[in-house]
């Protein structure tokens, strides 16, 4: 089975963001740690899994802008083989589907079976790129699973859409999207970390494709805090009876 | 400028993030259409033309979700609209990319206001930071749940225009298989009007009976935090936060949960919160507009029956 896991390295949601100083992003500043973001985290775990029940490879496809490789050996270290790192800023921000096109063209040669990725990117939560890259490939896709099962035939995987469980079916390749449910990622072991320093990774500076940037961030800002809360003490009674009046008589919910 | 939102209906009925991408679609210009994909695709119009929209296009007689079909529906109805727009569902998730794709569009996801027809807000880094993007050419928008109004019902109707579909090549590639009916026939997380939601306050997996039961007289929907989500007291599909649903209800509870940064970016835009925390100093109540400092065990029986007599009087 050969298994492409797509890692986008995000800055920790963590990070106490401060705003550049035009206004436009968050300061590109040393505070901010680069890490893989949960979801990702998700689907390379399911890729490994794969890897040891059916035997084959897992290699990770990320675009990047220069603080990736770290990410990468971290995954590496929980099992990924092998890595393709184009590192190119201006893709990097560019629009999603200029994204979406280089993976494609660095993704595509290499046959996978199945291609997972994050639900989505915590940066930028466009959740694009898995549904976008299957319909460039023209290849199925099942969004947001947090369950997976594997055989030669094919996948099944289940997820939860408005309050339903859907399961589905595919044939290879396929495309699948990681949720949280899907599995508890593994950390990486000592042994591991010292053997991944030395795996392969793949690094160039353009997919080849072409460069669109039709999508321009003109303002980033912290959101309002909502206005201060009030709290109210008494006795349970009179906790309940404030609290009921001011659903029924201001807020009308009641 | 033609404007196509994608009506995503279940079983006849709309989902409320579809009614909100309506009043979205209102909001950005008047030259709308909606386009249906159901087994009653009949009542979905109706619903839709009460809702304000002049014309749906219909496919008709498509009993199961199919992502790629739907896909191409969705493109050869909205292929000549200027803004093509999707609920934030998971539905909408998997096919907006899709026809984004087959349009070359410009794809701006997961909006939380409108600012012009090309402008809108965004919320980034697990909303720590608002942006504001412009873009440029035909835009495929989601548009994130939970956030915008449904526009009000009036008493119009929506032309019908047929739209067809036919299989492709590779849809035997992959199917849905099953549809497993939700546990609870409760009120779906993001489709609900009220949410009460537990925490690690509630102590033990038993002691949830008292969430439930308040959602059951308010006909609220249930949530969790993740810490009990962690603990295995509640399924994933319940927890509200950074990492699990945003929800925006006009009313939610909080019971029993501190308010961690992660949890209330996942709810801080609902309308009126709620907070039961013994804890003065927790931070629930630093976005509260009642709250009660209080032993949850104590309030939660008496808040129950209050608001069952709250119900009668009313
Ligand atoms: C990357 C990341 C993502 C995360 N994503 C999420 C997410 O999506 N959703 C989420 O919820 N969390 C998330 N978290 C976890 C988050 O940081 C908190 O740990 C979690 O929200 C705490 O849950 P809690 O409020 O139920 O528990 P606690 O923080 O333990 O709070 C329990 C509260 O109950 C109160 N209490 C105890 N007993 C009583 C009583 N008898 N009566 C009244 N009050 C009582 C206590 O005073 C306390 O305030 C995430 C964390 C990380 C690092
Ligand atoms: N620059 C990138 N490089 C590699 N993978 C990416 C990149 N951007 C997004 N992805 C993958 O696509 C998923 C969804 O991202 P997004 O569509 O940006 O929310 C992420 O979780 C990654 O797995």
């Amino acid at each position: 089975m050969k298994v492409v896991t797509l890692l986008k390295v995000t800055p920790d949601t963590e990070t106490k963001f401060q705003i550049n100083s035009a206004g436009t992003d968050i300061a590109e500043d040393s505070s901010i740690e680069y890490i893989i973001g949960p979801y990702d985290e998700y689907g390379v775990e399911a890729a490994i899994q794969i890897k040891e029940k059916l035997g084959g490879e897992v290699i990770s496809v990320t675009i990047g802008s220069g603080n990736e490789e770290k990410s990468i050996r971290k995954a590496m270290a929980m099992g990924v083989d092998s890595g393709i790192l184009i590192n190119n800023a201006d893709l990097k921000s560019s629009d999603p589907l200029s994204i979406a096109k280089a993976i494609k063209e660095v993704v595509e040669p290499l046959n996978a079976d199945i291609i997972i990725c994050g639900k989505l990117a915590t940066d930028t939560s466009d959740s694009f790129i898995g549904p976008a890259l299957a319909a460039l490939m023209n290849i199925p896709v099942i969004s947001e699973i947090s369950s997976l099962e594997v055989t030669e035939e094919g996948v099944v995987a289940t997820r939860d859409a408005a309050g339903r469980k859907e399961r589905f079916e595919s044939k290879f390749p396929v495309i699948l999207t990681a949720d949280k449910g899907l599995n508890e990622p593994r950390y990486p072991k000592l042994p591991m970390i010292m053997k991944a320093k030395k795996k392969p990774l793949d690094k160039k500076d353009t997919a080849g494709t072409e460069i669109r940037k039709n999508v321009t961030q003109v303002k980033a800002e912290f959101p309002a805090t909502k206005s201060a809360g009030k709290k109210i003490t008494g006795t349970p009674d009179e906790l309940v009876s404030e609290l009921v009046t001011g659903l029924t008589t201001k807020e009308k919910i009641l | 400028m033609s404007i196509a939102v994608f009506l995503e209906s279940y079983n006849g009925k709309l989902v409320k993030a579809a009614k909100e991408a309506i009043g979205v679609a209102k909001s950005i210009g008047s030259d709308v259409f909606g386009i249906a994909i159901d087994n009653n695709v009949d009542a979905v119009i109706e619903e839709a033309g009460k809702l304000g929209l002049s014309t749906v296009k219909a496919a008709a007689g498509i009993t199961i979700y199919h992502p790629a079909m739907y896909s191409r529906i969705i493109f050869n109805a909205a292929k000549d609209a200027d803004v093509v727009i999707f609920p934030g569902t998971v539905w909408g998730r998997e096919i907006s990319p899709q026809v984004c794709v087959k349009m070359d569009a410009t794809p701006v996801s997961d909006i939380i206001k409108v600012v012009d027809a090309s402008t809108f807000k965004r919320s980034l880094h697990g909303n720590k930071i608002h942006a504001t993007v412009k873009a440029e050419g035909k835009i495929v928008l989601t548009v994130r749940a939970g956030i915008f109004d449904v526009p009000e019902l009036g008493d119009g109707t929506a032309n019908r225009e047929e739209i067809t579909s036919e299989v492709a090549e590779g849809d035997a590639m992959i199917k849905l298989a099953e549809i497993l009916a939700s546990s609870s026939d409760r009120v779906e997380l993001t489709e609900a009007d009220i949410i009460v939601s537990g925490g690690r306050g509630i102590g033990e997996a038993t002691n949830f009976k008292l969430i439930e039961d308040l959602a059951t007289e308010l006909g609220a929907a249930v949530g969790a935090s993740r810490a009990i989500v962690d603990a295995g007291m509640r399924p994933h599909s319940e927890q509200v936060g950074q990492t699990g649903k945003f929800v925006a209800p006009k009313l939610y509870i909080a019971v029993g949960i501190s308010g961690a940064i992660q949890h209330l970016a996942g709810m801080s835009s609902s309308e009126t919160i709620v907070a039961i925390n013994k804890d003065e100093e927790a931070p629930i109540f630093k976005i509260a507009d009642y709250g009660l400092v209080g032993d949850l065990f104590e309030v939660m029986p008496k808040l129950i029956e209050a608001v069952k007599a709250a119900k009668k009087s009313a």
